[in-house]
């Protein structure tokens, strides 16, 4: 059982470049950590790493309490499904997962009753004698996982296991996985673009951007109190609203005015006055989700939310939500995720809220949160 | 794994390369360097400098005449071989009972040997000759003809399964096509299974261009380049200089240099014809 | 046309077909034929079936046997064919499979220097080859597969290299998590995924070694035969040769790689097509 510790690590391909510039995460044991972010961020490349798949051009590995930068794959204790499976073809699926305990010599009654119990947990039995090309790709994705459990590593690595999957098979999966990660407690790196992903399963999620982890938290706390704009428009789905607003100082409470979408009062109590007094006068970005623009007959509406009028561009219903794009007269685009009770018609004017316990705000150059 | 395996690199590239070196590398260049000395033995050779490759062409018409002679065959091979095979196999993607044992017996040919072939040949030939009282060593065209029927028959089965393949891969729902469009069975060919089948023909093109001008086996047994010299074709002829006499081994090695040049030139040209229509293609 | 034209027509074909397939098989039964007649009736009368006076039972067979050593050349030719195809699928796989991961400069320059080597014509490095083969004591059948291997290199680390590249990399990792050294992979994990090219690359190899006839000729061809070198011996010489004996020759030199063609058909067909989609 073991935790896992980056220390510096900076991975580059040459003199120009430099994938991962240098980077610091612990990852506690037993945890289940997300490695989330958009194409080419790095993610793959870190579980790489982890795996000994790539090597560390500077810094520290720790896997446990030891050093691993110069330790092969092979003894680090680890196991690794990959997106693709990568099953062995030409193996039975018994064999696929014996594999790796047969070149360890481990005795064959141990190989046997291993086999069996990471088959019986994965609904396998049947399948023992198959080869891979006759399995469904759920099935295959259910081996790869046995293959890497039956070795009881000390860390697991999964490198986008859900991606090739359709859609339902994927959130029957997602549940798997986090049973299984309950069931052997065991420390989980899983690498995934897919967000919602990261936050339904994750203990703690990091997300990275060109190599840089923006914010390691918990799905809770990226979901509430993303310190940037890149944290806060990437978790979240439909994405974050971001408006452009001057920030001025009123009597005694700061308030703010937009070009036209929004015009509210800042929440005392949850902006500290000395990092608003900053910005008095300039433009900062204000950003709300779909789903805190709410009707004016919501239960959550208070008098101090700001009011968004605007023309609804779009509507399209879900079920029991519409989500709306309404064009403000200011010219800004704001999306808003309302319950369909209200079905407003393209065209239409309307007018919502933003709930004002749910704003953020961000400097418009660094992009990072103000708080 | 790019690290652990490079420490390996002594297992698993070491004997081909060591067995590389000594039986193609080190003659190869030596046969360079060779062909433009005077020699018996690789030991005592004197430097000519190109006055071998001059010999080559001034000493007698024999480089020349074989250099003619196969450029002719192998135009001729080329030709009738692929055009047989094509017609073979078009005639056997009908789906006629007894294909594949069709297709074995048109294949086999391939199988055997070329010295063995050419005694086949060679009996066959001088049994039908001998009613015109003549026998195959009587004329050059003879052996060019011999040769010619000799070729056929070994190549035609093997350009053939290659043909097959490709026809068979033209899609169904394409032939149905032009069905459905009134096209005649030649229209068919001509618009759709030509087109379809043409990366076929450049390769089966390309494997009867090689084989027919770098033929010896078959040359060799069939005819021994007789009359005289007449019907030896390049291969041949590059034996007989090396081994028909002594004191002609540089001339030997600098006709194999010339020999070469050709080939690799031929084999450049197919390289960039099909690269050009590839691009077309594409 | 209609069904019964189609018919007829299939019929035709057919027919048409039986009768090349026979002009193709023809001259394989002529040879056949006169390697029961006496020697002297062969060669002006070569399509005469044997008759009485003119059958001789397995005679040439037995001259033809005892004055090439026919036996022992078959042997050679086993042994040779055999043990040479056996090293380059084994030594050219291994190869390919190290040029394709490790992307080295020398490694590079080695491949093309291999695929440059499949232009080469054999007259190009005959007399050189022999004689240094003879040099360094190579001029016998152990000898003559370690050249093998270097001759028919070119063309099967092409081969093999294109499938190689062919095999996704995260199998090989997976491995590599799993616990393989360099060789357990390669034994345990790449060459049975090779399989397929590997059968192909063995009947190409099989065919080329098995018929060759210059190359033993001038490496071993003193000391040892191999088949076509043996059916080439009847001929040599000033002398009247035995016709006879040749024909006998000729039959026996078929008879294996049919028996090897039709226990084999099914790769040879499929390698053949395949190959050439490579090619």
């Amino acid at each position: 059982m073991a935790g896992i510790t980056l220390k510096n690590v900076v991975k580059t391909y040459g003199p120009e470049a430099t994938v991962i510039p240098g980077m610091d995460l612990e990852i506690r044991d037993k945890e289940f950590l997300i490695l989330v972010g958009p194409s080419g961020c790095g993610k793959s490349t870190t579980l790489r790493m982890i795996a000994g798949l790539e090597e560390v051009s500077s810094g520290e590995l720790y896997i446990g309490d030891r050093l691993v930068n110069d330790v092969a794959p092979k003894d680090r204790d680890i196991a690794m499904v990959f997106q693709s499976y990568a099953l062995y073809p030409h193996m039975t699926v018994y064999k696929n997962m014996a594999f790796g305990l047969e070149l360890r010599k481990t005795p064959k009654e141990e190989i046997d009753s291993k086999v069996r119990e990471a088959a019986k947990m994965l609904d396998l039995e049947r399948y023992l004698d198959r080869k891979p090309r006759s399995l469904s790709g759920g099935q295959r994705q259910r081996v790869a996982l046995g293959r890497a459990m039956v070795r009881s590593p000390e860390v697991f690595l999964l490198d986008e296991p859900l991606s090739n999957l359709d859609a339902r098979l994927r959130t029957e999966m997602r549940s798997q996985i986090g049973e299984l990660h309950r069931r052997l407690q065991t420390t989980f790196v899983y690498v995934t673009h897919d967000q919602t992903e990261a936050m339904t399963m994750a203990d703690r999620i990091a997300v990275l951007k060109d190599g840089v982890i923006q914010q390691a938290d918990t799905p809770k706390k990226l979901y509430n109190e993303p310190c940037n704009m890149f944290v806060a428009g990437f978790i979240g789905s439909p994405q974050m609203n971001f408006i452009e607003a001057r920030l001025e100082k009123g009597e005694g409470d700061d308030w703010y005015l937009n070009s036209g979408a929004l015009a509210m009062q800042v929440p005392s109590g949850r902006f500290s006055g000395e990092r608003l007094q900053k910005y008095a006068g300039t433009t900062i970005i204000v950003g709300i989700r779909p789903e805190d623009v709410i009707s004016v007959d919501s239960h959550r509406y208070k008098e101090s939310d700001g009011l968004i009028r605007g023309q609804v561009q779009t509507a399209e219903m879900t079920g029991a939500e519409v989500y709306l794009t309404i064009l403000t007269s200011g010219g800004s685009r704001v999306m808003a995720r309302v319950s369909s009770r209200i079905m407003p018609q393209v065209g239409d004017e309307i007018t919502l809220a933003a709930d004002g316990d749910k704003l953020h705000l961000f400097d418009r150059e660094t992009e990072q949160a103000i708080r | 794994m790019q690290k652990t395996l490079r420490r390996y690199a002594a297992v698993f590239v070491l004997p081909t390369a060591v067995a590389f070196t000594v039986a193609f590398l080190i003659p190869f260049l030596m046969g360079i360097y060779l062909s433009f000395t005077e020699f018996t033995t690789v030991t005592n050779a004197k430097w000519v400098g190109f006055s071998n490759y001059l010999r080559v062409f001034r000493d007698s018409s024999d480089f020349t005449n074989a250099f003619w002679f196969t450029a002719k065959f192998t135009v001729v091979s080329v030709v009738l071989v692929n055009l047989f095979a094509f017609s073979l196999a078009m005639l056997l993607t009908r789906g006629i009972r007894g294909t594949n044992v069709f297709r074995t017996v048109f294949f086999m040919p391939n199988l055997i040997g070329g010295i063995v072939l050419g005694y086949i040949w060679q009996l066959i030939i001088n049994g039908v000759l001998s009613w015109f009282m003549v026998d195959i060593t009587f004329s050059a065209s003879y052996g060019f003809w011999g040769l010619v029927i000799l070729m056929n028959w070994q190549l035609t089965g093997y350009m053939m399964i290659i043909y097959i393949a490709a026809i068979q891969n033209i899609p169904s729902d394409l032939l149905e096509a032009a069905a459905i469009d009134g096209a005649s069975p030649r229209q068919v060919l001509r618009n759709v299974i030509l087109p379809m089948v043409m990366p076929a023909v450049t390769i089966c093109t390309f494997l009867t261009l090689t084989n027919s001008f770098k033929l010896f086996d078959q040359n060799f047994a069939l005819t021994g380049g007789a009359p005289g010299r007449e019907t030896a074709m390049l291969a041949l002829d590059i034996y007989n200089t090396f081994y028909g006499r002594v004191g002609y081994e540089g001339m030997g090695q600098s006709k194999a240099v010339l020999f070469f040049i050709m080939v690799a030139a031929i084999a450049y040209l197919q390289l960039r014809a099909t690269r050009d229509r590839e691009v077309e293609n594409a | 046309m209609t069904g019964k034209e189609k018919k007829a027509a299939r019929r035709v074909l057919f027919v048409w077909l039986v009768f090349l397939a026979a002009v193709f098989v023809a001259p394989i039964l002529v040879v056949l034929l006169n390697s029961f007649k006496g020697q002297f009736y062969i060669t002006d009368e070569p399509f005469r079936l044997p008759t009485a006076e003119t059958f001789v039972g397995l005679t040439n067979y037995a001259a033809g046997i005892a004055k090439t050593g026919f036996w022992q050349a078959f042997g050679y030719s086993l042994f040779i064919t055999v043990c040479s195809v056996g090293v380059i699928v084994l030594f050219t796989a291994m190869t390919a499979w190290y040029i394709t991961r490790v992307k080295s400069r020398p490694a590079r320059i080695f491949y093309y220097l291999l695929v440059f080597s499949m232009i080469v014509p054999f007259q190009m490095v005959m007399f050189t080859m022999s004689k240094l083969a003879n040099m360094l004591g190579l001029d016998n059948p152990a000898g003559i597969v370690f050249i093998y291997l270097g001759f028919g290199a070119g063309l099967s680390v092409f081969l093999f290299s294109g499938f190689v590249r062919a095999i996704p990399e995260e199998i090989e990792e997976a491995a590599m998590i799993d616990g393989c050294n360099p060789i357990q992979m390669f034994f345990l994990v790449v060459f049975p995924m090779l399989r397929p090219t590997a059968v192909t690359i063995a009947i190409l190899n099989t065919m080329w070694i098995w018929n060759d006839y210059l190359l033993p000729y001038l490496v071993i061809g003193n000391k040892y035969k191999t088949i076509p070198i043996a059916v080439q011996y009847l001929q040599g010489g000033y002398g009247s040769r035995d016709m006879g004996a040749l024909m006998a020759l000729l039959v026996l030199s078929i008879v294996p790689i049919i028996v090897f063609y039709l226990t084999c058909q099914k790769h040879i067909i499929k390698g053949v097509a395949a190959g050439a989609v490579k090619g």
